[in-house]
Protein backbone atom coordinates (compact mmCIF):
# COMPACT_ATOMS: atom_id res chain seq x y z
CA UNK A 1 0.00 0.00 0.00
CA UNK A 2 1.16 3.24 -0.64
CA UNK A 3 0.78 5.33 2.49
CA UNK A 4 1.98 4.28 5.76
CA UNK A 5 -0.79 2.49 7.50
CA UNK A 6 0.86 2.83 10.70
CA UNK A 7 0.64 6.47 10.39
CA UNK A 8 -3.37 6.04 10.72
CA UNK A 9 -3.25 4.06 14.06
CA UNK A 10 -3.62 7.78 16.01
CA UNK A 11 -6.84 9.05 13.56
CA UNK A 12 -8.17 5.94 13.94
CA UNK A 13 -8.16 5.45 17.58
CA UNK A 14 -10.03 9.16 17.45
CA UNK A 15 -12.35 8.15 14.96
CA UNK A 16 -10.96 10.52 12.53
CA UNK A 17 -10.80 8.31 9.37
CA UNK A 18 -13.25 8.12 6.67
CA UNK A 19 -15.08 5.18 5.88
CA UNK A 20 -12.86 3.67 3.53
CA UNK A 21 -9.61 4.77 5.66
CA UNK A 22 -11.02 2.98 8.15
CA UNK A 23 -11.43 -0.25 6.35
CA UNK A 24 -8.48 -0.12 5.11
CA UNK A 25 -6.56 0.50 8.04
CA UNK A 26 -8.85 -2.53 9.61
CA UNK A 27 -7.70 -5.03 7.23
CA UNK A 28 -4.20 -3.96 8.36
CA UNK A 29 -4.62 -4.45 11.40
CA UNK A 30 -5.66 -8.13 11.60
CA UNK A 31 -2.15 -8.83 10.42
CA UNK A 32 -0.11 -6.41 12.58
CA UNK A 33 0.61 -8.01 16.10
CA UNK A 34 2.39 -4.75 17.04
CA UNK A 35 -0.28 -2.53 16.21
CA UNK A 36 -2.78 -4.04 18.25
CA UNK A 37 -0.60 -3.91 21.10
CA UNK A 38 0.02 -0.29 20.66
CA UNK A 39 -3.81 0.25 19.20
CA UNK A 40 -5.12 -0.88 22.82
CA UNK A 41 -3.49 1.93 24.91
CA UNK A 42 -4.63 4.40 22.22
CA UNK A 43 -8.50 3.09 22.54
CA UNK A 44 -8.47 2.94 26.03
CA UNK A 45 -7.10 6.63 26.16
CA UNK A 46 -10.04 7.58 23.86
CA UNK A 47 -11.99 6.16 26.36
CA UNK A 48 -11.12 8.37 28.55
CA UNK A 49 -11.36 11.31 26.88
CA UNK A 50 -14.97 9.90 25.99
CA UNK A 51 -15.92 9.67 29.93
CA UNK A 52 -15.16 12.46 30.89
CA UNK A 53 -17.96 14.70 29.47
CA UNK A 54 -20.71 12.56 30.83
CA UNK A 55 -24.24 13.83 30.98
CA UNK A 56 -27.30 12.81 32.56
CA UNK A 57 -30.15 10.99 29.74
CA UNK A 58 -33.56 12.05 29.90
CA UNK A 59 -35.22 9.49 31.84
CA UNK A 60 -37.56 9.00 29.32
CA UNK A 61 -34.90 7.42 27.00
CA UNK A 62 -34.43 4.59 30.19
CA UNK A 63 -37.87 3.70 29.73
CA UNK A 64 -38.07 3.80 25.90
CA UNK A 65 -34.78 1.19 25.32
CA UNK A 66 -36.52 -1.14 28.42
CA UNK A 67 -39.56 -1.06 26.46
CA UNK A 68 -38.05 -1.93 22.93
CA UNK A 69 -35.64 -4.35 23.79
CA UNK A 70 -38.40 -6.38 24.50
CA UNK A 71 -39.10 -6.28 20.72
CA UNK A 72 -35.67 -6.31 19.63
CA UNK A 73 -33.72 -9.65 18.55
CA UNK A 74 -30.32 -10.23 19.36
CA UNK A 75 -27.40 -11.47 17.79
CA UNK A 76 -26.33 -15.35 18.51
CA UNK A 77 -23.28 -16.07 20.51
CA UNK A 78 -20.08 -16.57 20.11
CA UNK A 79 -19.50 -19.53 17.57
CA UNK A 80 -21.75 -18.14 15.39
CA UNK A 81 -20.46 -14.33 15.52
CA UNK A 82 -16.89 -15.55 15.52
CA UNK A 83 -17.12 -16.88 12.52
CA UNK A 84 -18.81 -14.62 10.69
CA UNK A 85 -15.74 -12.09 11.79
CA UNK A 86 -13.56 -14.16 10.38
CA UNK A 87 -15.12 -14.09 6.90
CA UNK A 88 -15.70 -10.45 7.03
CA UNK A 89 -12.11 -9.97 7.73
CA UNK A 90 -10.61 -12.41 4.77
CA UNK A 91 -13.17 -10.44 2.80
CA UNK A 92 -11.88 -7.26 3.43
CA UNK A 93 -8.97 -6.49 1.99
CA UNK A 94 -10.37 -7.51 -1.54
CA UNK A 95 -13.18 -5.08 -0.93
CA UNK A 96 -11.09 -2.41 -0.38
CA UNK A 97 -9.02 -2.95 -3.21
CA UNK A 98 -12.18 -2.71 -5.15
CA UNK A 99 -13.22 0.19 -3.47
CA UNK A 100 -9.83 2.04 -4.77
CA UNK A 101 -10.58 1.53 -8.29
CA UNK A 102 -13.82 3.87 -7.50
CA UNK A 103 -13.05 7.51 -8.89
CA UNK A 104 -14.86 10.02 -6.61
CA UNK A 105 -16.02 7.05 -4.03
CA UNK A 106 -16.05 9.42 -1.08
CA UNK A 107 -17.50 7.74 2.56
CA UNK A 108 -18.86 10.43 4.44
CA UNK A 109 -20.30 8.47 7.26
CA UNK A 110 -23.47 7.36 7.91
CA UNK A 111 -26.68 5.88 6.29
CA UNK A 112 -30.38 6.02 6.27
CA UNK A 113 -32.15 3.09 5.97
CA UNK A 114 -35.37 3.43 4.66
CA UNK A 115 -38.05 1.28 6.06
CA UNK A 116 -41.07 2.48 8.12
CA UNK A 117 -40.56 -0.61 10.29
CA UNK A 118 -37.56 -0.17 12.56
CA UNK A 119 -36.74 -4.01 14.13
CA UNK A 120 -36.92 -5.14 10.03
CA UNK A 121 -34.63 -2.73 9.48
CA UNK A 122 -32.41 -4.14 12.24
CA UNK A 123 -33.02 -7.74 10.78
CA UNK A 124 -32.16 -6.29 7.22
CA UNK A 125 -28.64 -4.79 8.76
CA UNK A 126 -27.79 -8.42 9.85
CA UNK A 127 -28.58 -9.86 6.25
CA UNK A 128 -26.37 -7.13 4.66
CA UNK A 129 -23.65 -7.22 6.71
CA UNK A 130 -24.05 -10.99 5.55
CA UNK A 131 -23.81 -10.58 2.12
CA UNK A 132 -21.18 -8.05 2.56
CA UNK A 133 -18.92 -10.50 4.77
CA UNK A 134 -19.64 -13.72 2.21
CA UNK A 135 -17.02 -15.28 0.03
CA UNK A 136 -18.10 -15.19 -2.61
CA UNK A 137 -19.16 -11.18 -2.89
CA UNK A 138 -18.54 -9.72 -6.32
CA UNK A 139 -18.57 -5.78 -5.91
CA UNK A 140 -19.16 -3.26 -8.56
CA UNK A 141 -20.06 0.79 -8.40
CA UNK A 142 -21.65 3.64 -10.48
CA UNK A 143 -19.95 7.03 -9.33
CA UNK A 144 -21.33 10.13 -10.33
CA UNK A 145 -19.31 12.93 -11.27
CA UNK A 146 -21.23 15.44 -9.12
CA UNK A 147 -20.16 13.53 -6.60
CA UNK A 148 -22.36 10.41 -5.22
CA UNK A 149 -21.53 6.59 -5.36
CA UNK A 150 -24.17 3.27 -5.73
CA UNK A 151 -22.16 0.25 -4.84
CA UNK A 152 -23.83 -2.73 -5.14
CA UNK A 153 -21.90 -6.32 -3.42
CA UNK A 154 -23.74 -9.15 -4.92
CA UNK A 155 -23.35 -12.78 -3.42
CA UNK A 156 -24.35 -15.72 -5.25
CA UNK A 157 -24.03 -18.28 -2.24
CA UNK A 158 -26.99 -15.97 -0.19
CA UNK A 159 -29.02 -15.23 -3.24
CA UNK A 160 -28.96 -11.40 -2.48
CA UNK A 161 -27.03 -8.60 -3.22
CA UNK A 162 -26.84 -5.38 -1.02
CA UNK A 163 -26.62 -1.59 -2.59
CA UNK A 164 -25.48 1.35 -1.01
CA UNK A 165 -26.29 5.03 -2.78
CA UNK A 166 -23.82 7.44 -0.33
CA UNK A 167 -23.87 11.11 -1.20
CA UNK A 168 -26.13 11.25 -4.08
CA UNK A 169 -26.97 14.83 -5.16
CA UNK A 170 -30.36 15.93 -4.80
CA UNK A 171 -32.84 14.24 -7.28
CA UNK A 172 -34.68 17.59 -6.54
CA UNK A 173 -37.71 18.74 -4.56
CA UNK A 174 -40.53 15.88 -4.45
CA UNK A 175 -38.29 13.52 -5.83
CA UNK A 176 -36.64 10.60 -5.05
CA UNK A 177 -34.03 8.04 -6.41
CA UNK A 178 -35.94 4.31 -6.45
CA UNK A 179 -34.35 0.93 -7.21
CA UNK A 180 -35.34 -1.06 -9.40
CA UNK A 181 -34.37 -5.18 -10.13
CA UNK A 182 -34.82 -5.74 -13.14
CA UNK A 183 -35.22 -9.45 -15.06
CA UNK A 184 -36.84 -10.90 -17.86
CA UNK A 185 -40.40 -9.97 -16.46
CA UNK A 186 -39.28 -6.75 -16.55
CA UNK A 187 -38.40 -4.05 -13.42
CA UNK A 188 -39.45 -4.46 -9.66
CA UNK A 189 -39.19 -1.97 -7.09
CA UNK A 190 -36.84 -2.37 -4.47
CA UNK A 191 -37.33 0.83 -2.20
CA UNK A 192 -36.72 4.45 -2.45
CA UNK A 193 -33.74 6.67 -0.96
CA UNK A 194 -32.84 10.42 -1.13
CA UNK A 195 -29.13 10.88 -0.74
CA UNK A 196 -28.10 7.88 1.38
CA UNK A 197 -29.42 4.35 1.57
CA UNK A 198 -28.61 0.77 2.45
CA UNK A 199 -30.99 -1.87 0.77
CA UNK A 200 -30.75 -5.86 0.08
CA UNK A 201 -32.50 -7.39 -2.41
CA UNK A 202 -33.11 -11.10 -1.95
CA UNK A 203 -33.61 -13.64 -4.61
CA UNK A 204 -31.50 -12.17 -7.18
CA UNK A 205 -30.46 -15.91 -9.24
CA UNK A 206 -32.64 -14.74 -12.31
CA UNK A 207 -31.80 -10.87 -12.14
CA UNK A 208 -30.42 -8.97 -15.35
CA UNK A 209 -29.61 -6.18 -13.76
CA UNK A 210 -30.27 -3.21 -11.41
CA UNK A 211 -31.55 0.04 -12.28
CA UNK A 212 -31.94 3.86 -10.25
CA UNK A 213 -34.20 6.12 -11.68
CA UNK A 214 -35.42 9.61 -10.42
CA UNK A 215 -39.22 9.21 -9.44
CA UNK A 216 -41.74 11.39 -7.87
CA UNK A 217 -41.91 10.96 -3.92
CA UNK A 218 -43.17 7.84 -3.06
CA UNK A 219 -41.96 5.88 -5.69
CA UNK A 220 -43.53 5.03 -8.97
CA UNK A 221 -45.20 1.20 -9.82
CA UNK A 222 -43.15 1.56 -12.80
CA UNK A 223 -40.04 3.35 -14.18
CA UNK A 224 -41.13 6.98 -15.26
CA UNK A 225 -37.70 7.85 -16.32
CA UNK A 226 -34.43 7.13 -17.98
CA UNK A 227 -32.16 5.59 -15.21
CA UNK A 228 -29.55 7.60 -13.65
CA UNK A 229 -27.09 3.78 -13.13
CA UNK A 230 -27.86 0.95 -14.50
CA UNK A 231 -25.51 -1.76 -12.80
CA UNK A 232 -25.45 -5.64 -14.07
CA UNK A 233 -26.22 -8.22 -11.48
CA UNK B 1 -37.28 9.79 9.01
CA UNK B 2 -37.47 6.28 10.22
CA UNK B 3 -34.91 7.11 13.30
CA UNK B 4 -37.32 10.01 14.16
CA UNK B 5 -40.46 7.58 14.10
CA UNK B 6 -38.49 5.39 16.32
CA UNK B 7 -37.58 7.77 18.76
CA UNK B 8 -41.36 9.18 18.97
CA UNK B 9 -43.25 5.51 18.85
CA UNK B 10 -42.28 4.10 22.27
CA UNK B 11 -42.52 6.95 24.65
CA UNK B 12 -44.34 4.34 27.52
CA UNK B 13 -42.76 1.11 29.07
CA UNK B 14 -45.54 -1.62 28.34
CA UNK B 15 -47.26 -3.02 31.50
CA UNK B 16 -45.45 -6.21 30.69
CA UNK B 17 -42.21 -4.77 30.75
CA UNK B 18 -42.59 -2.52 34.37
CA UNK B 19 -43.80 -6.12 35.82
CA UNK B 20 -41.46 -7.67 34.98
CA UNK B 21 -38.79 -5.33 36.10
CA UNK B 22 -40.84 -4.35 39.32
CA UNK B 23 -40.85 -8.30 39.98
CA UNK B 24 -36.45 -9.26 39.78
CA UNK B 25 -34.29 -8.05 41.73
CA UNK B 26 -32.51 -5.88 40.42
CA UNK B 27 -28.51 -5.75 40.03
CA UNK B 28 -26.68 -3.22 41.73
CA UNK B 29 -24.72 -1.71 38.65
CA UNK B 30 -22.10 0.09 40.97
CA UNK B 31 -20.89 -3.47 42.35
CA UNK B 32 -21.64 -5.56 39.74
CA UNK B 33 -18.65 -6.52 36.86
CA UNK B 34 -19.83 -4.56 33.90
CA UNK B 35 -18.33 -7.57 31.53
CA UNK B 36 -20.03 -10.33 33.80
CA UNK B 37 -23.27 -7.84 33.12
CA UNK B 38 -22.93 -7.16 29.16
CA UNK B 39 -22.26 -11.22 29.34
CA UNK B 40 -26.28 -11.82 30.79
CA UNK B 41 -27.32 -8.69 28.31
CA UNK B 42 -26.07 -11.69 25.33
CA UNK B 43 -28.30 -13.97 26.81
CA UNK B 44 -31.62 -12.11 26.41
CA UNK B 45 -31.12 -10.93 30.41
CA UNK B 46 -33.69 -7.70 30.65
CA UNK B 47 -32.64 -6.76 33.90
CA UNK B 48 -28.98 -6.80 33.16
CA UNK B 49 -29.12 -4.58 30.79
CA UNK B 50 -30.81 -2.08 32.26
CA UNK B 51 -28.17 -2.42 34.86
CA UNK B 52 -25.61 -1.81 32.09
CA UNK B 53 -27.47 1.04 30.87
CA UNK B 54 -27.34 2.74 34.69
CA UNK B 55 -23.84 2.39 34.62
CA UNK B 56 -23.09 3.96 31.38
CA UNK B 57 -26.25 5.38 30.56
CA UNK B 58 -24.80 9.11 30.93
CA UNK B 59 -21.47 8.33 29.74
CA UNK B 60 -22.99 7.40 26.63
CA UNK B 61 -25.26 10.11 26.53
CA UNK B 62 -22.82 12.87 28.13
CA UNK B 63 -20.44 11.62 25.02
CA UNK B 64 -23.13 12.26 22.09
CA UNK B 65 -24.14 15.47 23.74
CA UNK B 66 -21.02 16.32 23.43
CA UNK B 67 -20.18 15.25 19.37
CA UNK B 68 -23.03 15.92 18.40
CA UNK B 69 -24.49 19.15 20.59
CA UNK B 70 -28.09 18.68 19.44
CA UNK B 71 -29.86 17.51 22.29
CA UNK B 72 -32.82 15.47 20.65
CA UNK B 73 -30.46 13.94 17.69
CA UNK B 74 -27.61 13.08 20.85
CA UNK B 75 -30.60 10.86 22.63
CA UNK B 76 -31.47 9.27 19.25
CA UNK B 77 -27.83 8.35 18.85
CA UNK B 78 -27.64 6.98 22.44
CA UNK B 79 -30.69 4.81 21.75
CA UNK B 80 -29.17 3.38 18.58
CA UNK B 81 -26.09 2.62 20.49
CA UNK B 82 -27.32 0.79 23.11
CA UNK B 83 -30.14 -0.70 21.08
CA UNK B 84 -26.37 -2.24 19.56
CA UNK B 85 -25.20 -3.40 23.12
CA UNK B 86 -28.44 -5.14 23.05
CA UNK B 87 -28.25 -6.85 19.71
CA UNK B 88 -24.87 -7.78 19.68
CA UNK B 89 -24.11 -8.12 23.22
CA UNK B 90 -23.22 -11.59 22.74
CA UNK B 91 -19.98 -10.43 20.15
CA UNK B 92 -18.40 -8.55 23.48
CA UNK B 93 -14.85 -10.07 24.29
CA UNK B 94 -13.52 -8.98 27.10
CA UNK B 95 -9.84 -10.53 26.67
CA UNK B 96 -9.76 -7.51 23.93
CA UNK B 97 -10.63 -4.64 26.63
CA UNK B 98 -13.43 -3.34 29.09
CA UNK B 99 -17.01 -3.63 28.52
CA UNK B 100 -16.99 0.66 29.44
CA UNK B 101 -14.45 0.42 26.66
CA UNK B 102 -16.10 -1.67 24.14
CA UNK B 103 -19.19 1.03 24.51
CA UNK B 104 -18.35 3.93 24.55
CA UNK B 105 -16.26 3.16 21.72
CA UNK B 106 -19.47 2.10 19.62
CA UNK B 107 -20.97 5.22 21.05
CA UNK B 108 -17.61 7.51 19.96
CA UNK B 109 -18.12 5.83 16.39
CA UNK B 110 -21.51 6.47 16.34
CA UNK B 111 -22.15 9.66 17.02
CA UNK B 112 -19.39 10.97 14.22
CA UNK B 113 -21.10 9.07 11.65
CA UNK B 114 -24.10 10.73 12.68
CA UNK B 115 -22.44 14.16 12.76
CA UNK B 116 -20.70 13.65 9.74
CA UNK B 117 -24.11 12.32 7.89
CA UNK B 118 -25.61 15.60 9.10
CA UNK B 119 -23.02 17.53 8.17
CA UNK B 120 -23.04 16.56 4.52
CA UNK B 121 -27.08 16.47 4.21
CA UNK B 122 -26.68 20.38 5.40
CA UNK B 123 -23.72 21.01 3.00
CA UNK B 124 -26.38 19.37 -0.02
CA UNK B 125 -28.79 21.69 0.87
CA UNK B 126 -27.20 24.37 0.99
CA UNK B 127 -25.89 23.24 -2.29
CA UNK B 128 -29.14 22.58 -4.42
CA UNK B 129 -31.60 24.65 -2.24
CA UNK B 130 -30.94 28.30 -2.54
CA UNK B 131 -33.95 29.75 -1.17
CA UNK B 132 -32.34 28.77 2.09
CA UNK B 133 -29.70 30.62 1.95
CA UNK B 134 -26.47 30.71 4.56
CA UNK B 135 -27.20 29.35 8.07
CA UNK B 136 -26.12 32.46 10.11
CA UNK B 137 -26.99 31.01 13.40
CA UNK B 138 -24.80 28.40 13.24
CA UNK B 139 -21.72 30.00 15.22
CA UNK B 140 -18.72 27.80 14.64
CA UNK B 141 -17.71 28.17 18.33
CA UNK B 142 -14.10 28.19 19.33
CA UNK B 143 -12.30 24.92 21.17
CA UNK B 144 -12.83 25.08 24.31
CA UNK B 145 -12.18 22.53 27.37
CA UNK B 146 -15.05 22.31 29.91
CA UNK B 147 -14.77 18.69 31.26
CA UNK B 148 -15.45 17.23 34.02
CA UNK B 149 -12.82 15.12 34.89
CA UNK B 150 -10.24 16.71 36.26
CA UNK B 151 -7.37 14.37 35.43
CA UNK B 152 -8.55 14.35 31.74
CA UNK B 153 -8.56 18.10 31.78
CA UNK B 154 -5.32 18.61 33.14
CA UNK B 155 -3.86 16.04 30.75
CA UNK B 156 -4.88 18.07 27.84
CA UNK B 157 -3.96 20.73 28.97
CA UNK B 158 0.00 19.47 29.14
CA UNK B 159 -0.41 19.14 25.50
CA UNK B 160 1.25 21.28 22.96
CA UNK B 161 -1.64 23.72 21.29
CA UNK B 162 -1.15 22.35 18.37
CA UNK B 163 -1.87 18.69 19.42
CA UNK B 164 -4.52 19.38 21.97
CA UNK B 165 -6.73 21.14 18.83
CA UNK B 166 -6.00 18.02 16.48
CA UNK B 167 -7.03 16.07 19.48
CA UNK B 168 -10.27 17.90 20.03
CA UNK B 169 -11.71 18.52 17.34
CA UNK B 170 -11.12 14.91 15.79
CA UNK B 171 -12.69 13.59 18.98
CA UNK B 172 -15.04 15.57 19.96
CA UNK B 173 -16.16 16.79 17.15
CA UNK B 174 -15.83 14.14 14.62
CA UNK B 175 -13.23 15.78 12.26
CA UNK B 176 -11.66 13.61 9.98
CA UNK B 177 -7.94 14.13 10.18
CA UNK B 178 -7.63 15.81 6.71
CA UNK B 179 -10.45 18.04 8.13
CA UNK B 180 -8.56 19.22 10.97
CA UNK B 181 -5.97 19.63 8.82
CA UNK B 182 -7.64 22.28 6.90
CA UNK B 183 -9.15 23.84 9.80
CA UNK B 184 -5.58 24.34 11.42
CA UNK B 185 -4.18 25.19 8.44
CA UNK B 186 -1.90 22.58 8.70
CA UNK B 187 -0.74 19.44 6.25
CA UNK B 188 -2.28 16.35 6.99
CA UNK B 189 1.08 13.92 7.86
CA UNK B 190 1.69 17.03 10.41
CA UNK B 191 -1.93 16.53 11.47
CA UNK B 192 -1.05 12.54 11.76
CA UNK B 193 1.71 13.13 14.06
CA UNK B 194 0.78 15.47 16.34
CA UNK B 195 -2.58 13.30 16.85
CA UNK B 196 0.12 10.87 17.63
CA UNK B 197 2.18 12.62 19.68
CA UNK B 198 -1.09 13.93 21.62
CA UNK B 199 -2.36 10.44 22.55
CA UNK B 200 1.10 9.19 23.75
CA UNK B 201 1.26 11.68 25.86
CA UNK B 202 -2.43 11.74 27.34
CA UNK B 203 -1.80 7.59 27.27
CA UNK B 204 1.41 8.61 29.77
CA UNK B 205 0.03 11.49 31.51
CA UNK B 206 -3.39 9.39 32.44
CA UNK B 207 -1.63 6.03 33.19
CA UNK B 208 -3.51 3.95 30.79
CA UNK B 209 -1.21 1.17 30.35
CA UNK B 210 1.01 0.89 27.39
Amino acid sequence: MSIDLHSLMAPYALDALERDERTRFEAHLDQCVDCQAELAGFMATAVRLGDAVSHTPPPALRDRLLSEITQTSQERPVVTALAQRRSLRRTLPRLAMAAAFLVGAVGVGGYVVEHENASEARNDKVAISQVIGADDVATSAKSFTAGGTVRMYASPSADAAVIIAHDMPSPGKGKVYQVWMIDKSGPTSQGTFVDDGEMIMKGVAGADRVAVTVEPQGGSKQPTSAPVATIPV
Amino acid sequence: MARRKLLGKENTVSPSAQLRLADAPAYASDTADLGDLLTLVGRGDERAFAAVYDALGSSVYGLARRVIRDPSRAEEVAQEVFIQVWQSAARFDASRGSAKSWVLTLAHRRAVDAVRHDQAATNRENKYDWSNGPDFDEVEETVTISLEHEQVKRCLEGLTELQREAVNLAYYKGYTYAEVATALGANTATVKTRMRDGIVRLRDCMGVEA
